[in-house]
């Protein structure tokens, strides 16, 4: 657990939670995500004021995030590389490389997964 | 009627590999595509295989411009998970030497710069008045480039009295120096030509696209990290943000030559107030729990994510470097940029692919 960590149940909680943060003034820094519980947790980071905020969010197996890139823009570049690395598929990007922001055809599949 | 042309991977302008697919109307830029992964090295997954001790070489070797930052972020994220006390020296040391990091990394981006629109006396007066920076890294830490400074508990090497004579030495000789190179960033014909009102981001849009370091500080944020509780030690030495509030090339340019005299103070103040002591403290176990640790790099905030599973090896390092950051900015400031100015703007986010492709 983090420090000022908010645990996000459903996938429209996380849109509608982080279009609030949007609304309050919350500059998107990045996301982790890491494998837990034969799913992975994402772990979105912001920053206020020098603060950050923290939101987890667990992504059962088979399920398809939603994208934020339609709220800030700049999640798009670390969505992208956890669709390579994790195998994750994000619903709704901005711009989508489809698996192929580092990997190449021939590179092995979701190494970090 | 549209056309397609590639910015890169090969580039003059750009020393790493990274692409850009334009899209063109006559010359202006109305669509750009960055593709990424040319020399991606995975090293978040290579650390699987080392302790987490020896995780510090790994991410001090991310970059060869902010290695001593890198390495500095790292440590620092885990000794958060050991709840470690560092000693006051140790701390200090680093501020020292992540400052001579970043004196060293802005002027080397100042002559790439002025390589960029072809002033090359200039990009040969940056990288010449650059050389003294390294020198003395060399002489301080051993290592010309991968400095390798810091380590799990506090710093691998002490500073000596001549060490610190010879640190105050060039500041005193390179301070002039830069006064020098600054007089043409800022008031030349050329480069105002070439910089102002180009590519301007507003206050909002810089903060909205998650941009860091110049970037975001050229369009008057001032959010630095070294104002935060993550590195308290700032507050002591008396820093301030540099700000520019225009949001152009001309801007970005000017907060990385007003940080210059930032971390020339920063030293000065922290070499007058190192304290006597320990530049290290015993740490024992293995880590447990997660951290997250942002320090300012030249770049901008750099976030390290670190895990530990009570094993010698880390469960998780993630690292979201400035450059990361700061590449989709590009998707805003580009399009209605001349294809002949590409370069500058590319040019003033300050790549470091070698960051990027961790």
């Amino acid at each position: 657990m983090l420090e000022n960590e908010v645990e996000i149940k459903s996938s429209s909680e996380l849109v509608k939670t982080v279009e609030g943060l949007k609304n309050d003034g919350y500059r998107y820094s990045t996301m982790i995500c890491l494998k837990a519980n034969d799913g992975h947790d994402l772990i979105y980071i912001f920053e206020k004021d020098n603060k950050l905020k923290n939101l987890r969010y667990f992504v059962k197996p088979g399920e398809k995030p939603k994208s934020m890139s339609g709220i800030y823009l700049c999640a798009l570049l670390i969505e992208n590389e956890y669709q390579d690395l994790f195998g994750l598929t994000f619903e709704g990007l901005a711009i989508d490389y489809k698996g192929h922001l580092y990997l190449t055809p021939n590179s092995p599949k979701s190494p970090l997964a | 009627m549209t056309t397609i042309i590639p910015f890169g991977p090969q580039h003059p302008v750009l020393p790493e590999p990274v692409s850009l697919k334009l899209e063109l109307d006559n010359d202006v830029v109305v669509g750009v595509l960055p593709s990424l992964g040319y020399v991606h090295r995975g090293l978040e997954k290579f650390i699987d295989t080392k302790d987490y001790n020896q995780t510090t070489y790994i991410c001090e070797r991310i970059c060869g411009i902010c290695s001593a930052l890198h390495g500095i972020t790292y440590t620092k994220s885990v000794e958060k998970l050991f709840n470690a006390e560092v000693p006051e020296r140790a701390e200090y040391i680093r501020v020292i030497v992540g400052e001579l990091n970043r004196v060293h990394s802005h002027l080397l981006w100042l002559g790439l710069f002025a390589d960029g629109f072809g002033f090359e006396s200039l990009f040969y007066e940056c990288w010449k008045y650059r050389e003294s920076v390294l020198d003395v890294l060399e002489r301080i830490t051993g290592n010309r480039v991968i400095h390798s400074i810091s380590k799990v508990g506090g710093v691998s090497r002490d500073l000596t009295k001549e060490h610190i004579d010879m640190i105050l030495k060039m500041l005193d000789t390179l301070e002039p120096q830069i006064k020098d190179i600054e007089k043409v960033f800022v008031n030349n014909y050329t480069v105002k030509k070439r910089t102002v009102g180009l590519a301007t981001m507003s206050k909002q849009l810089a903060y909205e696209a998650g941009t860091a370091g110049p970037t975001l500080r050229g369009s008057g944020n001032a959010i630095d990290v070294r104002e935060t509780e993550d590195w308290d030690i700032y507050r002591d030495l008396g820093f301030k943000t540099v700000v520019e509030k225009d949001g152009d090339c001309y801007s970005r340019t000017k907060v990385r030559v007003k940080e210059l005299y930032e971390s020339i103070k920063l030293i000065r103040n922290a070499i007058s107030k190192l304290p006597n002591g320990e530049i290290t403290t015993p740490i024992k176990g293995f880590p447990t729990g997660e951290a997250i640790m942002r320090t300012e790099q030249p770049r901008g905030e750099v976030v390290y994510y670190v895990k530990g599973n009570g094993t010698k090896n880390l469960e998780r390092l993630k690292i979201r470097t400035p450059t990361f950051a700061n590449i989709p900015s590009l998707l805003l400031t580009l399009p209605g940029v001349k294809l002949a100015d590409v370069p500058i703007v590319v040019l003033t986010i300050d790549p470091c692919i070698s960051c990027t492709e961790r």
